[in-house]
């Protein structure tokens, strides 16, 4: 993991005391609120429907038993007993007092964390496939890659005010397990010709505007990333739109000027500008590697305890995957409890999990862009020990990749944004297909919900989306079909008009009804009967059972 | 601020600056219970916001808006009904 160096713990000290001397700046009255607001923003305070809301950034997803204890101890103390994991590898606060927030973050400072990066035109908090450095597949691990970035990127004085946010993905192997394609940059490592380096996507995005990333360039050597990256936010800087927010991310510039142009100005910017200062030599980047080594694992023989205990069977089924190490594996654990906002840990299982850690999985913690965490190095031979510790903080729900797994943003009860509630769609889901086989004779299938079009919850590339909507007054739900956000990545499309939040569980019986008549066996997952049959199939079956219903 | 508004009555509210608190506005000041709140005329408004631009000003209150209330005097949104009564949800 990633340790500060003393500069890093300087910069991070100075910048609480900063944002201290604002926040009392702004009480005397010194400081407007027009004069405050982009100040707390960059200190990642929003203000919600009910209260303050801090985002705190957990780079490329990484936590540290000493951090998870650290965020518990601020959700008790300064918050409501309990965060929220956002779908950027983020955690959120969501009642923080404005006099409080120096202290938070100078207790985060603490444990080598901040808010720096989670909000605002800037280049935001870099985010990583929550298995890198764990799978036999990978090219590199893209963790030290996302962590030369952020050092490049972090306070870079051209680029803290762009056109509109920026936001980065790095992943190491062929799956895309970081959404990556749906990113204003999206960096993937490959290997040509015993070389490895980049294959880079720009002006991917979800919002109002959904947009698949497209391909800037093929391959490029590692040591110029920084250069390349310089060029690609030149360019934007230069020519995105700031007349319009709406029309200020880079997707629209990429598909205004069409990717055959924007790449000319990126390499003309590349050949004009790139310098050797940019360029990253072997000795740094092998001094970042050193910070991502994996622990003392010894490859072994050890066996996962098969027990007769259907729970703890189909918990190992669905939420534990082998690691590359022969004799662990890695463990997935689903904040996906029935009838619980997902997402949303409390305090209490977040100490209970900084412990479980030290015992199982050398204090590492990772968070994914699915809402749910995992514990990366676990000895076969203690799985059933683990399970039985988190089966009793409600943290062994086995359902990862299946459909009670939703993401889902905070919706109409938290933000001041919403057109409608999102989360009490996903508690009905959860309750309704909450039966194990159930949910494993669907397969997998993600259902992705925002409470509105900015789609924070991923809804243009859930399997099933779920768009709330407010329609005269009363929440709508709208209906996406055969979105990804994977290596494969497509943005949905709408099935017909919304549905009443009573309706919208039968409109999704109708539509696995579907899935289930077009199923040919048992890997023949929604995603892929989708795209055989297409959306008119499902859109006859809905809506025809709907006017015969009424 | 009031650009937009529907209905007859309304109440106003805020966030409380230090706390990021829901307010609304009564006659003895800013309260968290919306029951003691004034109730604002559509020929009021313009006063009131006055007095919430003062207060902004006082550094009391941030993000002042009014809540529409429909003819039985309730609260009209879902947004403001969250906004009052909290998250609908069990945490
Ligand atoms: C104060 C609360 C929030 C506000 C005001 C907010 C606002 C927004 C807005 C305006 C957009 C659209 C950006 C655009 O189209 O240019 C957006 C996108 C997004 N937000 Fe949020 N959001 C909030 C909370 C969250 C939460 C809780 C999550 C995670 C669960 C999240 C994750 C995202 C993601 C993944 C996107 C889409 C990616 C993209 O930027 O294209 N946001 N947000
Ligand atoms: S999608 Fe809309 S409702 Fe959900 S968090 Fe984002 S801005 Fe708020």
């Amino acid at each position: 993991m990633y340790k500060y160096s003393d500069i890093d713990k300087k910069i991070i000290a100075s910048r609480v005391k900063q944002f201290e001397n604002q926040v009392n700046r702004r009480i005397e009255g010194r400081l407007t609120e027009e004069e405050f607001k982009p100040l707390r923003l960059m200190n990642g305070l929003y203000l919600q429907l009910h209260a303050y809301m801090l985002r705190i950034a957990i780079p490329y997803g990484e936590l540290s038993s000493k951090q998870l204890r650290k965020i518990a101890f601020i959700a008790d103390k300064y918050d409501r007993g309990y965060g929220h994991f956002t779908t950027r590898q983020n955690i959120q606060f969501n009642w923080p007092k404005l006099l409080e927030v120096p202290e938070i973050l100078r207790e985060l400072s603490s444990v080598e964390m901040h808010a720096i990066q989670t909000s605002g035109n800037c280049i935001r908090n870099i985010s990583s496939d929550h298995l890198a450095g764990l799978t036999l597949n990978e090219i590199e691990d893209p963790r030290p890659w996302c962590e030369i970035i952020r050092k490049w990127s972090t306070f870079h004085p051209e680029f803290s005010f762009l056109p509109r946010k920026f936001k980065i993905a790095v992943i190491g192997c062929t799956e895309d397990r970081a959404a990556m394609l749906v990113h204003d940059i999206g960096l993937r490592i490959i290997k040509r010709k015993n070389q490895v380096g980049f294959e880079i996507f720009v002006g991917g995005g979800q919002g109002r505007t959904p947009i698949i990333g497209k391909k800037i360039r093929d391959f490029l050597p590692k040591k110029d990333i920084l250069n390349y990256l310089e060029a690609i936010l030149t360019t934007y800087n230069q020519e995105g739109r700031r007349d319009n927010i709406y029309k200020a991310r880079i997707k629209i510039l990429v598909r205004e000027l069409g990717i055959e142009k924007f790449r000319s100005l990126v390499e003309e910017n590349f050949s004009k500008l790139s310098n050797k200062e940019l360029e990253i030599d072997d000795k740094s980047i092998e001094e970042i590697f050193g910070f991502f080594r994996l622990p003392p694992l010894k490859p072994n023989t050890n066996q996962i305890p098969s027990k007769n205990n259907h729970e703890y069977q189909n918990w190992i089924k669905q939420n534990v995957i082998p690691h590359k190490i022969q004799g662990y594996s890695i463990v997935q654990i689903s904040l996906k409890a029935p009838k619980k906002p997902p997402g949303d840990a409390t305090s209490n299982q977040m100490i209970a999990l900084a412990e479980i850690s030290e015992k199982f999985s050398f204090s590492e913690i990772r968070v994914t862009h699915e809402q749910n965490l995992v514990l990366p190095h676990v000895s076969n031979d203690e799985l059933f020990n683990l399970w039985n510790q988190l089966k009793i903080q409600n943290l062994a729900t086995p359902n990862l990749g299946l459909i009670t797994d939703t993401i889902c943003c905070p919706g109409m009860d938290y933000c001041a944004l919403a057109t409608a509630r999102s989360i009490p769609i996903s508690q009905k889901i959860s309750s309704h297909f909450n039966n194990y086989l159930k949910q494993k004779e669907i397969g997998d299938l993600k259902i992705k919900i925002s409470g509105c079009i900015n789609a924070c919850g991923h809804h243009h590339v859930g399997n099933i989306g779920i768009l709330g909507l407010d329609r005269k007054g009363q929440e709508s739900y709208q209906i996406t079909l055969g979105g990804s956000a994977k290596e494969d990545a497509a943005i949905g499309e709408i099935v017909g008009p919304s549905f009443s939040e009573n309706d919208l569980i039968d409109a999704i019986e109708k539509i696995l009804d579907t899935y289930k008549k077009h199923k040919r066996n048992k890997s023949d997952d929604f995603l892929s009967v989708f795209r055989r049959i297409g959306i008119k199939e499902f859109k006859k079956d809905l809506y025809d059972n709907f006017t015969k219903k009424a | 601020m009031a650009k937009k508004l529907q209905g007859e009555t309304f109440l106003l509210s805020a966030n409380e600056l230090r706390s990021g608190k829901v307010v609304f506005f009564t006659s003895t000041g800013w309260s968290s219970s919306s029951s003691e709140a004034i109730k604002i005329k559509v020929d009021e408004i313009e006063k009131y916001e006055e007095i919430s631009i003062k207060e902004e000003k006082k550094c009391i209150i941030i993000s002042p808006k009014f809540v529409e209330l429909d003819e039985a005097g309730n609260i009209r949104t879902l947004r403001d009904k969250i906004r009052n009564s909290g998250i609908t949800i069990k945490i």
